[in-house]
């Protein structure tokens, strides 16, 4: 089978500005993306707020050619790290139907 | 603990010992009733690492219910009112309203930046919190008024509604005013892009937000419902969402048990927030209860209504705020704000806020 690679880029934070990050991320070249709702536990935890009042935490997951990952993730680091908790990091993949995830 | 202290000196020379001892009695009466009595042991059960957890989607689902249960029955309320008066008596009260909800934001931003000498930020996003209101404190104040067999007047989940957005939007305008500023030279500083201001988002999350498509919506359905429709049909949804009050003041006892939950978690957090925010959350809704009380009186509300208005109007949101103000002002603590609102203002109002804002507006003289 033929396998392509390419980078997974993920965002661990808070879940209210997931979803800009996920849309933010496909205008600089993402073809798609997942959200997931996760738990844990981190250095700025305190800034968590508890499931009850509606605040949580998610993940996004972006699959996406080398120069796309980097613009998401300087992206991410400008406009989120300061203010909010919110983690990311770029992992090397092997997928299957690679011309999914690139942009003509 | 001492501001307190301090704070409660000027009310001894108002009342009399007669009219102390009605308050610590209205307090009783309160306090030793199913609905605080499950928060309280929700915060015990945080406390000692008790095994109580009630699972997330019941939680959502009680919260589904009561909304919708208070703006059904609102509805209902309201079209009776309609039927008998026209708008007659409900426009001073909702113009009252708006009027407080304007004015909230402003009075505790006033207080927290300049008494307390928070940044603006911070101090936004708390009064952002304040200027909104609490549906579940008005669910419990109505239960309350309505043990005291004085009920409230029909239409005061329309003032709920009413409530609140323009504390929120309010708050958000004067901090993302003010600390656009800070922004712009930060980023001129760090030679970054300065970053967009998400406040109409924010905003239209607000009022699209669950709480209010779901009362306001339930309001306007059980509105229609009753005007248009066959009182042999109507019986039905007027049962279940009525009950006799059996289900919502049941569920509500669940509803509070996860509050006190979450609460005595955020219990922690009290020392990290300092002695002002802790009398600011005690003090501020006083002072917002009385005035709303007050002008409720003026507005032509009955005895629960004046009650059951100062609690609404002295709450501050926990469920609509927190997001809003994370999208817009998220250089704001947000731990301050929260632990404010959830554990210093809510359980205040839950035990002792609403007895004295009875009391308040029986000395106003409403009856």
């Amino acid at each position: 089978m033929q396998l392509y690679p390419l980078k997974l880029v993920t965002v661990v934070g808070e879940s209210v500005i997931m979803e800009d990050i996920a849309e933010e991320g496909a205008k600089l070249g993402a073809t798609g993306y997942t959200i997931t709702e996760v738990n844990g536990h981190g250095s700025r935890s305190a800034r968590n707020v508890a499931s009850t009042t509606g605040a949580r935490t998610a993940k996004v997951e972006f699959v996406v050619p080398g120069d796309v990952a980097v613009k998401i993730l300087t992206h991410i680091s400008h406009q989120y790290f300061d203010d909010y908790a919110v983690i990311a990091w770029l992992s090397d993949v092997q997928v299957v139907r690679g011309q999914q995830y690139v942009r003509d | 603990m001492t501001t307190l202290l301090l704070a409660a000196i000027p009310l001894w020379g108002i009342l009399s010992t007669e009219q102390f001892t009605r308050i610590l009695e209205s307090l009783e009466r309160n306090l030793l009733t199913p609905i605080p009595l499950c928060f309280v042991l929700g915060i015990v059960c945080t406390r000692i690492h008790g095994g109580i957890k009630i699972p997330k989607e019941l939680y959502y689902s009680i919260a589904i219910f009561l909304l919708m249960s208070i703006g059904f029955m609102g509805g209902h309320e309201l079209a009776h009112e309609y039927e008998a008066h026209g708008v007659s008596t409900i426009w001073k009260p909702a113009l009252a309203t708006l009027f407080l909800g304007c004015l909230t934001p402003i009075t505790s931003y006033v207080v927290l930046r300049y008494v307390g000498g928070l940044s603006i930020a911070d101090s936004a996003g708390i009064a952002a919190h304040y200027g909104s209101t609490s549906a579940v404190t008005y669910a419990v104040a109505n239960s309350f008024v309505e043990q005291t067999q004085h009920p409230a007047n029909s239409f005061l989940p329309t003032l709920v509604t009413i409530l609140e957005c323009p504390g929120i939007a309010i708050a958000l305008l004067i901090g993302a005013a003010l600390s656009a500023r800070e922004r712009a030279a930060k980023a001129a500083q760090t030679g970054r892009p300065a970053k967009e201001s998400k406040l109409g988002e924010a905003l239209y999350e607000v009022i699209t937000g669950q709480s209010i498509m779901l009362m306001a919506g339930l309001l306007a359905i059980g509105f229609i419902s009753t005007m248009f429709m066959d009182p042999k049909g109507f019986q039905p949804f007027y049962d279940f969402f009525q009950s006799k009050g059996m289900l919502f003041r049941g569920v509500l006892c669940i509803f509070l048990l996860e509050m006190g939950l979450v609460a005595g978690e955020k219990l922690g957090d009290l020392l990290k927030v300092g002695p002002f925010l802790v009398a600011f959350g005690v003090l501020m809704p006083l002072a917002h209860g009385f005035l709303a009380a007050y002008l409720g009186h003026l507005a032509g509300l009955n005895l629960g209504g004046c009650t059951v208005f100062a609690a609404i109007v002295s709450s501050a949101s926990y469920i609509a705020a927190p997001p809003a103000v994370r999208l817009t002002l998220p250089e704001a603590n947000p731990t301050l704000s929260i632990t404010a609102a959830l554990a210093i203002t809510f359980p205040f109002n839950i035990a002792f806020g609403i007895p004295i804002y009875y009391e308040m507006a029986k000395w106003i003289g409403a009856q």
